[in-house]
């Protein structure tokens, strides 16, 4: 048997990568073990039919972590950030509704909708950047040990609570009040234009299994912005999110980080209450100190490691996790660029993300089909055309679109997600997009449709949920992933979770893998 | 002969506004209560609507009424006395039933009848959610402190809130954040399996919301089962005998023996404010009463908006009570029937029919209903929640004879279309058709009917948009932000005018607590 690791990070996804970087650079011996045989996780960019690529499920960016891409210096492994401007442009009765990152000109562009709301934008943008900004603040630490925490937590939590105050008792106020609030009463507050309310509440909902009035929705759409970024705020990566994995890859490698592709884990091995080794599917054991997984926390801990090794009030803990998939993907290879009647300002204005999302109630009613087990007859839609910012994803003159779709749920009431399921779905997407777009169809070249629970298949996501665990308020901060075990440690000594599943949860951020790393750092030097 | 002239005014002689006044007369001020009806009560009010026939017209059951009130002003020797409601019973369409008993081995054979494995999570639930309740207690009991402030009274209330967390320990903490954040369907998932139950549970979740089961911030009002129960003095759910009136003419009993005077027929029109302090009312018919205390144990709009002129308040609250939520969900309907309802699935007149009966098949039932409302309609089949009063009453209505008080939801006050007498009759007739389809015989026993839309709470008991919580009990409409930030500690920025209604911390229900806390605010502020 070979000497052990320092550290083996289970899953090559951009948080796993994330960790093992910190880690090697830190000084320990890393090895990253990864199922598929590509890198990237829900971050890759891998070709759907000969000669077109696209993102197979993250298409945008988390926000990213400006401390990681400096710390890593990924802009010399090739990540290019590109922040498309309009960054949204939600689709609505035959006109549409531009989301710019300058407040002021979205307001002139919401002014034939309503000049009341128009007037009213710069305020709500700034009533968001402060909560943004505390959401952010949080991000940026490791959860506090509640409801007893220690001398540093205590500092932490008051230099948050100060740090809010300190914008003002009213802009305090406001945050506080908008934390657990519903994206529709949010919006109602503030708008009349159903138009521009479906437009930022559809920047919340992707990955959720909730509807625009579920409380705790208005949390989600903090969790998209970067403090100072307008609400609807979207990053791309020039060639797909999956240079963000390669990128990390290369940082990793460069730190003495060793990638092992096709090498799915079959279990994590467990004496004495410590994680000692990782046993590959085809019987290799690779014997480590420590034991990083970046699997969803089922994943990890019900298959992995094994409910018998565990405490069954941990285990009851985790199953209760609920991570139900809410989002299937389409993509499609175009012969020419989709002609949206309702835009002007030509092919620039669709370099963000293009929306079908026209109103509460439509989202709403969106939700409701999926609540009762059913796939939204007309679903809400994320557009992305990766190749207006990078055209080698597709040859000359073609065109690529990833579309996000909401809602398909992983738990189907009636029927199974089989094919004619899968390609009904498709057919839906297509027609609703067809709405706006008519030449659509007809530059269909081909067609991919990944359900919730393709994504579970082929990314290892349980139940196809993109955040492997939803973000509920009772499933964030330190109740993620369970109460008790939000700092990164398990009651398996030597195994981290760095995943999505841990604090501050999904979306392409290398937040959970920073943190995880440090805790993992932090407890060494402490023994 | 009175001495002229009154310390206090309390506007609204609801069962807030009255332990209110009876706690400041208790403490030596001259009080004066307002009630714009012929009666006092608010939404607790007994009325003989049709000959005979008693009625709790609004509220309907007590459970929440706090103990130390009850102590203190003594309440059973001014007549308040409780009747144990002995059950739950949820007739299904399948042709079973569900039935909670207060007898814990009757409960626990009927849920093993159902599902062995509830049988037994349903004692460690109660076991829970009972240390969950004394955990909570503190909190309904204290004045929320203004967290964006730098006073010493509200760092105080935020270090006592700090150590009170702490105190729980962290399994009744994280129990509790889950409470305060799930939805009631979500949380009972990970209890029970039997949808019936889950159903009939999750819907103690959603009286008086506009939520469905699913919607996350709906599981921590199922605490308020347990509540009622703790403290010994009465079992968790109860009619007042008398009707809910009861409990309101005791308190007002109470109020009247420590020197407090009562009018009716006394509408307020405004408060009379002079250099930002309160000096006194105006009533409808012109009629001014000076006091240097005002409390208004209306809701926020009526507080803020009508009862002082908006101009006179900062812009930031104005703005933040037209904004606070108070849309109503639920109707009302008062039967007389000429003989008890005949459930298909339970027949007979049996103990079944002494208790709650719960039309909450399951929790897609009960979603669906919401789903109605939620885009402007009264749901086609609306969760009921029904009691017969006259069972375990029988003042309540002629001999051989009952009253049916049946509770409604979904039912928005924003119709589509707007509310209407033909609407109402066909609100009526759905909610009779929904229970007709358990009880075939109902129809025919029907001698008198009463429909309660929210326009009428609303026109009747002046419940603005008929939200019989005075706001809803949404996480961000809660504690220290009810009904806003740095006004929940029941002062006004009008020096003399206070609040103590249910749209102040704790909230709604018959529970006396913000009539209470209100009061000692006041008392506080007057000390110094």
């Amino acid at each position: 048997m070979s000497a052990p690791f320092d550290a083996i990070v289970i899953g090559a996804g951009h948080n796993g990568l994330t960790a093992a970087a910190y880690l090697a650079r830190a000084g320990l011996s890393v090895v990253v073990v990864e199922q598929r045989d590509v890198i990237g996780g829900a971050t890759v960019t891998e070709e759907f039919h000969p000669g077109f690529r696209v993102d197979t499920f993250a298409h945008r960016m988390g926000p990213f972590s400006p401390r990681v891409f400096e710390d890593l210096r990924l802009r010399t492994y090739g990540l290019e950030m590109v922040w498309p401007d309009p960054a949204r442009v939600a689709m609505a009765d035959g006109r549409a509704l531009s989301l710019f990152r300058d407040p002021s000109q979205t307001a002139e562009a919401i002014r034939p909708f309503s000049s009341g709301d128009a007037a009213r934008w710069p305020a709500f943008c700034r009533t968001v950047a402060d909560a943004a900004r505390l959401v952010d603040a949080v991000r940026q630490s490791q959860p506090p040990r509640l409801p007893d925490p220690g001398l540093r937590d205590l500092l932490r939590l008051a230099a948050i609570g100060l740090g809010l105050r300190r914008r003002g008792k009213r802009a305090m106020a406001e945050t506080l009040r908008l934390l657990p609030m519903s994206l529709a009463d949010l919006l109602d507050d503030w708008f009349e234009s159903d138009v521009l309310k479906g437009a930022v509440a559809g920047a919340g909902l992707p990955g959720l299994m909730q509807g625009p009035r579920g409380a705790g929705t208005a949390y989600a759409l903090l969790h998209h912005l970067a403090a100072g970024e307008a609400p609807g705020g979207v990053t791309l990566v020039r060639g797909g999110t999956g240079r963000a994995a390669e990128a990390l890859a290369g940082a990793a490698r460069a730190a003495g980080v060793e990638i092992r592709t096709s090498a799915p884990v079959e279990r994590i091995g467990v004496r004495s209450d410590a994680a000692v080794e990782v046993v590959l599917a085809g019987g290799e054991v690779i014997p480590a100190r420590r034991i990083l997984s970046s699997a969803d926390p089922k994943r990890t801990f019900l298959t992995l490691v094994g409910p018998e090794a565990l405490d069954p009030a941990f285990v009851r803990q985790v199953r209760h996790i609920r991570m139900r998939g809410a989002c299937a993907k389409v993509h499609l290879a175009l012969g020419e660029l989709p002609r949206f009647p309702g835009i002007g300002g030509g092919d620039a204005e669709l370099r963000g993300a293009v929306m079908v999302a026209p109103g509460l109630d439509y989202l709403e009613r969106a939700f409701d089909d999926a609540k009762y087990g059913g796939v939204s007859e007309r679903p809400f839609l994320e557009a992305v055309i990766p190749t207006l910012t990078d055209p080698s994803l597709a040859p000359p003159g073609r065109h690529v679109m990833s579309i996000l779709v909401q809602y398909a749920p992983y738990h189907l009431k009636a029927g199974a997600w089989e094919a004619a399921r899968r390609e009904a779905l498709g057919d839906a997407v297509v027609a609703v997009l067809a709405e706006y777009a008519p030449n659509l169809p007809a530059a269909v070249l081909h067609r991919q449709v990944l359900t919730p629970l393709d994504l579970e298949q082929r990314l290892g996501l349980t139940e196809g949920n993109i955040f492997q665990g939803e973000m509920a308020l009772d499933q964030l901060f330190f109740m993620r992933p369970v109460p008790g075990w939000a700092r990164y440690g398990t009651p398996v000594r030597g195994l981290y979770l760095c995943g999505a599943g841990a604090h501050p949860g999904g979306g392409v951020t290398a937040l959970p893998g920073y943190h995880a790393a440090r805790a993992v750092l932090r407890d060494m030097s402490a023994s | 002969m009175k001495r002229a002239g009154f310390d206090a005014i309390v506007i609204g002689g609801g069962h807030n506004g009255l332990v209110n006044a009876a706690y400041l007369g208790r403490a030596g001020l001259r009080v004066l209560v307002l009630e714009r009806r012929h009666l006092v009560g608010g939404a607790a009010v007994t009325e003989e609507v049709f000959p005979g026939f008693k009625y709790s017209v609004c509220s309907y059951v007590v459970s929440l009424l706090r103990p130390e009130i009850i102590r203190d002003l003594d309440l059973p020797a001014c007549g308040l006395e409780i009747l144990p409601l002995e059950s739950t019973f949820t007739p299904l369409p399948n042709g079973d039933y569900l039935v909670r008993w207060a007898d814990h081995d009757l409960t626990r054979r009927e849920l093993y009848r159902h599902s062995p494995r509830d049988a037994d999570a349903y004692d460690e639930f109660g076991r829970l959610m009972h240390q969950l309740a004394f955990a909570v207690k503190p909190v309904l009991g204290m004045i929320p402190p203004d967290v964006t402030s730098f006073a010493p009274s509200d760092l105080a209330g935020l270090l006592r809130l700090g150590r009170y967390v702490r105190g729980l320990g962290a399994d009744r903490f994280h129990a509790l954040v889950k409470l305060m954040t799930m939805s009631a369907a979500d949380y009972l998932e990970e209890w029970f399996e039997t949808e019936s139950l889950k159903a009939t549970m999750s819907a103690s979740g959603i009286i008086g919301t506009f939520l469905g089961p699913r919607s996350p911030g709906t599981a921590y009002v199922l605490l308020h089962h347990y509540l009622g129960e703790i403290d010994g003095v009465f079992r968790a759910w109860g009619f007042a005998r008398g009707g809910t009136g009861a409990v309101s003419n005791a308190i007002a009993t109470a109020a009247e023996r420590r020197g407090v005077t009562l009018r009716t027929g006394a509408a307020v029109a405004r408060v009379i404010t002079r250099g930002g302090r309160a000096r006194g009312v105006v009533l409808e018919s012109g009629e001014q009463i000076g006091a240097r205390v005002v409390v208004s144990a209306l809701d926020p709009k009526r507080t803020f908006l009508e009862l002082v002129d908006p101009a006179e308040l900062p812009g930031e609250l104005v703005a933040d009570i037209r904004r606070f939520r108070i849309r109503g969900s639920s109707g009302k309907v008062n039967l007389a029937l000429s003989e008890l309802p005949d459930f298909t699935c339970l027949p007979g007149f049996g103990p079944h029919l002494r208790g709650a009966i719960s039309i909450s098949p399951s929790v897609e039932y009960l979603e669906r209903a919401y789903d109605d409302a939620k885009y402007g309609a009264f749901s086609r089949r609306p969760y009921l929640d029904i009691v017969i009063p006259s069972l375990i009453d029988p003042g309540m209505a002629p001999p051989g004879k009952h009253v049916m008080s049946i509770f409604v939801q979904y039912a928005p006050y924003q119709l589509n279309g707007g509310w209407t007498d033909a609407r109402r009759e066909a609100f009526g007739d759905t909610v009779i058709d929904t229970l007709s389809q358990f009880a075939p015989n109902l129809k025919s026993a029907i001698l008198h009917r009463q429909v309660l839309t929210p326009a009428d709470m609303e026109r009747e008991m002046g419940l603005t948009e008929g939200n019989i919580f005075h706001g809803e009990l949404s996480l961000h409409q809660l504690f220290s932000l009810r009904p806003a930030t740095r006004w929940a500690q029941y002062r006004t920025p009008i020096a003399g005018y206070y609040q103590c209604g249910s749209g102040t911390h704790p909230g709604g229900g018959i529970s006396g607590a913000p009539g209470r806390l209100g009061a000692l605010r006041i008392l506080k502020d007057l000390r110094q």
